[in-house]
């Protein structure tokens, strides 16, 4: 097995153990971190391609945006749970479901 | 106006006019206007009819073996046809005009008295007034519609004056019996009117019947249009077989029986076979005898026995008018209408005079407080003493019935009795029976009317407790009672139809009928007096039976006395057959639209209301069925897709991820 | 078996592991400092590709900043929020772990399924790449020409979109002026 498939398998894997931990945790945060992980397992992906790519080097810039972006996503993630709390007292998910039909 | 008349005739029509309408409009007075119990109404119908009286006497000169008068008008068309009405003075209107006015202007003046404190006071003398109207007209109509309608009317006045009392049981039921045998006559009647004009394309009278008459040819329907005729005038002159109406009709006042059943509605049969005389051919002819003839023997065989006062002068009505229309048979035409005028007089004093017995009787009833009938004659006796003018007037009255010298009907039932036995000469025995039988119905006669005066008039009184002697004058005090009685005497003896006592021949009214008048018997004399003598020894047995109580061998049992005193039983075999099988098929009928028809009709409903049951279900069940399952079918998809909002997040991811997993399984894999 | 590749196996056996961790564990606490760990696990992974600035990039503003901001955020917050933590479930195998872990085991196959019938090896850019093997000088000044010239839009955007985040999150959670 190359090196290229062991980084894309590795990534296969921190993405759903990502998807596992926001399917099935009770704490907001917990979930926020499965979603870190997924991104950095997609993260993980472009960095693999972006190995072959010497002259763009996109896979790598690519990749910075991205980690980026996921702190970004990060502050208005935490922004978000503070306000869900102010509401509803709670930070499990399971619990706010007033959008219940 | 068809041709031109001269002055005195237009006069004379509008005399004749004038004379019908004046009942007409004292009618339409006494109905609309005048209240219910007041004299006014009475002495309206009174002058009405004395107007009447007088103008036909004006008529009565004018016409009288004139040539007769005629005049008529367009009534309607129809296609080309054109039927005319007008009015016919002949010597035959005239006589029944003058007649009718002479006999009614005495029952009305005692109407007035009679019927004094009745409630419907006003009434009575509307329908009096009406019917006079409607007689008068009957006899100056000139065609064949017109008589047919005031026939009807004459009809009808009857009905309503039978039933007068019409709170009473028996009058309604009499007053239905006389209208209905009287519509039996009355079909009779249009079908002969309509075979004539089948035949003739004609209801002028004038035409078929006047100074040129049709000639009669042997043809069957000439037969059957005169037996239709006779029929109608049976019906209405109260002949066998429709003739029990007429006993049972003296259930209303005595006034109205009078005047309508004894001397002018009953005579309007023979009026009319007066007036279609033409057409009868001899077959006809021989019926008309044959049932004149019976009826007579038959009625007065009845009137031996029956014990109600009023009930012995109807029946001797019915005879009589059994005479008339022998007479009109074997082609006496002026005896019979001699006898019809003659009749009229004294038989209307008859029945005015029972009218005051019967009042008398009741005085007495309340007076003593007893309980009796007071029509019943064996209730009588012994009236002479206390009611003298009464006695003196029905004296001359049954007189005249019987046929005694110097009185009219002596005249009159002469001259049927010698022209009976001319007619029977020269033909087979058999036709001989006729004037036999004539004979022996007038020896009937004096025995009955004989037993009815010494019953009713001598010896002593019958009831318990009373003695005539001691009672005061009766009702008579009242002048309007007694001197239409005394008129009508005097109207009954010979003087005012022939100046001459002895010769039926010189009559006036023989002489105007002259063109129809039969052969005379050279033996015309001895017939007479032989009867005569006759009728006296009769009334001398009912003498010596009723008053002495000698003689009881006539006894009141037997075979012959029961069918005489319930009337040859005609009566009860009418009610037990005839309207028995006529209300059995009413029934039948009834039931028959009662469970057939409306059955069918319940059953049609029944399958309406059914199939609508049907349709309800189906429309409950199976239509709202369908919808209400699609509203449940949408429901649960709603329900069970609602069941995907949970409002969690994970499990909106859960099922976004698994929806991926499936799309790429399938695409992949499958 | 180079050294290269065992220390790379490491490397990636490290990251696994404590991203297991991290899904296994109950605690909070426990779960982001695994957390930790994993994110150094590909920071090492990184300089295996040859991506060394991004290697440091993750491991200055991922951990630095991200885990750091995440750790505050918790530790700083009610008592009830840290009390919380440790009450939920005993077991690892509940019903909605057994859902999560078979949409997450689906995916493992599907995401093997998929790389295995892509064949990575034999894509045609990355072979041609291999063979102009023009050596790599200067990884980071290449990668700042880039952003100037070829990615510059982005670059721009993403400042843009960082700061759209900045006042987002400072207006979201900031303090109601007027209190009940």
């Amino acid at each position: 097995m190359s090196m290229l498939s062991s980084f894309l398998l590795i990534s296969a894997g921190l993405f759903c153990i990502g998807i596992f931990i926001v399917l099935s945790k009770r704490n907001a945060i917990q979930i926020l971190i499965g979603i870190e992980l997924m991104i950095n397992a997609a993260i993980l992906n472009l960095v693999a391609f972006g190995k072959y790519d010497n002259l763009a080097n996109s896979g790598q810039v690519f990749a910075l945006f991205a980690i980026v972006l996921a702190a970004a996503a990060v502050a208005v993630a935490l922004a978000i749970i503070l306000n869900v709390y102010r509401q509803y007292k709670t930070i499990d998910p399971a619990k706010v479901e007033r959008l219940k039909d | 106006m068809e041709t031109t008349l001269s002055h005195t005739d237009i006069i004379t029509i509008q005399l004749a006019i004038a004379a019908v309408a004046a009942p007409f409009v004292v009618f339409l007075l006494n109905f609309f206007l005048v209240p219910k119990r007041s004299k006014v109404s009475g002495m309206l119908s009174g002058a009405a009819i004395g107007a009447s009286l007088v103008l036909a006497l004006l008529i009565f000169f004018r016409v009288w073996n004139q040539p007769a008068l005629h005049v008529q008008q367009v009534w309607f068309t129809i296609g080309n046809t054109q039927i005319r009405l007008g009015i016919w003075l002949n010597n035959l209107s005239v006589l029944m005009l003058l007649l009718v006015s002479a006999i009614a202007l005495p029952v009305h003046i005692y109407s007035i008295a009679y019927m004094k404190g009745d409630e419907r006071y006003t009434r009575y003398f509307t329908y009096l007034s009406f019917f006079c109207f409607a007689m008068l007209a009957l006899v100056v109509m000139d065609n064949l519609l017109l008589l047919y309608a005031f026939w009807e009317l004459v009809g009808f006045a009857s009905y309503l004056l039978i039933g007068f009392w019409f709170t009473r049981e028996k009058a309604v039921q009499a007053n239905k019996k006389a209208f209905i045998m009287n519509r039996i006559g009355d079909i009779a009647l249009l079908t002969g009117i309509m075979l004539v004009y089948t035949h003739y394309h004609t209801f002028d009278l004038v035409t078929l019947f006047g100074a040129h008459p049709i000639k009669t040819t042997r043809e069957v329907w000439v037969t059957i249009a005169g037996l239709c005729f006779l029929m109608g005038a049976i019906a209405k002159s109260a002949q066998f077989p429709l003739h029990t109406w007429l006993p049972d009709a003296m259930e209303g006042p005595t006034s109205v029986s009078a005047l309508i059943h004894a001397a002018t509605m009953v005579a309007a049969g023979i009026f009319l076979l007066g007036r279609v005389y033409p057409i009868f051919d001899s077959t006809v002819l021989t019926t008309i005898a044959v049932i004149g003839c019976f009826t007579a023997f038959m009625a007065a065989t009845i009137a031996l026995t029956q014990t109600d006062l009023k009930r012995i002068l109807a029946y001797s009505t019915i005879s009589q008018l059994g005479y008339m229309m022998m007479a009109m048979g074997i082609g006496a035409y002026s005896s019979a209408l001699f006898h019809l005028a003659t009749h009229a007089f004294f038989k209307c004093l008859l029945f005015l005079a029972a009218g005051v017995i019967i009042h008398e009787m009741q005085h007495l009833k309340h007076k003593h407080h007893l309980q009796i009938d007071t029509q019943d004659i064996n209730n009588m006796g012994g009236l002479r003493k206390i009611m003298p003018v009464t006695f003196i007037t029905c004296c001359v009255a049954a007189l005249a019935l019987i046929g005694f010298p110097l009185t009219a009907g002596c005249l009159s039932k002469d001259g049927i009795l010698i022209q009976g036995f001319a007619w029977a000469e020269g033909k087979s025995w058999a036709y001989s029976i006729i004037p036999i039988g004539a004979v022996l119905t007038s020896l009937l006669t004096a025995f009955y009317i004989g037993r009815l005066m010494f019953k009713v008039f001598f010896g002593e009184s019958r009831l318990e407790g009373i003695s005539t002697d001691s009672e005061p004058e009766a009702h008579e005090e009242n002048p309007l009672l007694y001197l239409p009685m005394i008129l009508l005497a005097l109207g009954s003896l010979f003087p005012l139809f022939s100046l001459d006592p002895l010769k039926f021949e010189n009559a006036w009214i023989v002489k105007g009928f002259a063109g129809f008048a039969g052969k005379a018997e050279s033996a015309g004399e001895l017939i007479p007096l032989l009867i005569s003598a006759l009728s006296v020894g009769v009334v001398f047995i009912a003498y010596t039976v009723y008053v002495k109580q000698k003689l009881q061998w006539l006894k009141f049992k037997g075979v012959l006395f029961n069918i005489s005193y319930n009337q040859w039983y005609i009566d009860s075999f009418y009610n037990g057959v005839i309207v028995k099988a006529m209300v059995g098929l009413s029934r039948a009928v009834a039931w028959f639209d009662t469970y057939v028809i409306d059955g069918v009709v319940k059953l049609v409903a029944g399958i309406g209301l059914v199939l609508s049951r049907v349709s309800a279900w189906i429309d409950k069940y199976l239509i709202d069925g369908f919808l209400n399952a699609l509203t449940y079918f949408v429901k649960q998809t709603g329900n069970f897709i609602r069941g995907f909002q949970t409002g969690r997040v994970q499990g909106y991811l859960f099922t976004m991820l698994i929806i991926v997993l499936a799309l790429y399984i399938l695409k992949t894999f499958i | 078996m180079s050294i290269n590749q065992i220390l790379f196996y490491v490397m990636g056996f490290t990251a696994l592991a404590s991203a297991l961790v991290v899904a296994a564990s109950k605690n909070l606490v426990r779960s982001v400092f695994m957390f930790f760990v994993t994110l150094f696990a590909l920071a090492g992974l990184y300089v295996f590709a040859l991506a060394d600035f991004v290697a440091v990039t993750q491991i200055v503003i991922y951990v630095g900043g991200v885990l750091v901001l995440m750790l505050f955020a918790f530790m700083l917050s009610n008592k009830e929020t840290l009390n919380n933590l440790q009450s939920k479930g005993s077991k690892f195998i509940t019903i909605n772990n057994m859902a999560a872990l078979l949409v997450a085991t689906l995916f493992m196959i599907i995401l093997v399924n998929a790389i295995i019938k892509a064949q990575p090896d034999h894509i045609g850019w990355i072979q041609r790449s291999l063979r102009s093997d023009t050596p790599r000088k200067d990884n980071m000044g290449n990668i700042g020409v880039n952003l100037m010239t070829r990615y510059l839009l982005p670059f721009e955007v993403i400042s843009i979109v960082v700061m759209m985040a900045l006042i987002g999150s400072v207006h979201l959670s900031r303090k109601e002026e007027h209190k009940l």
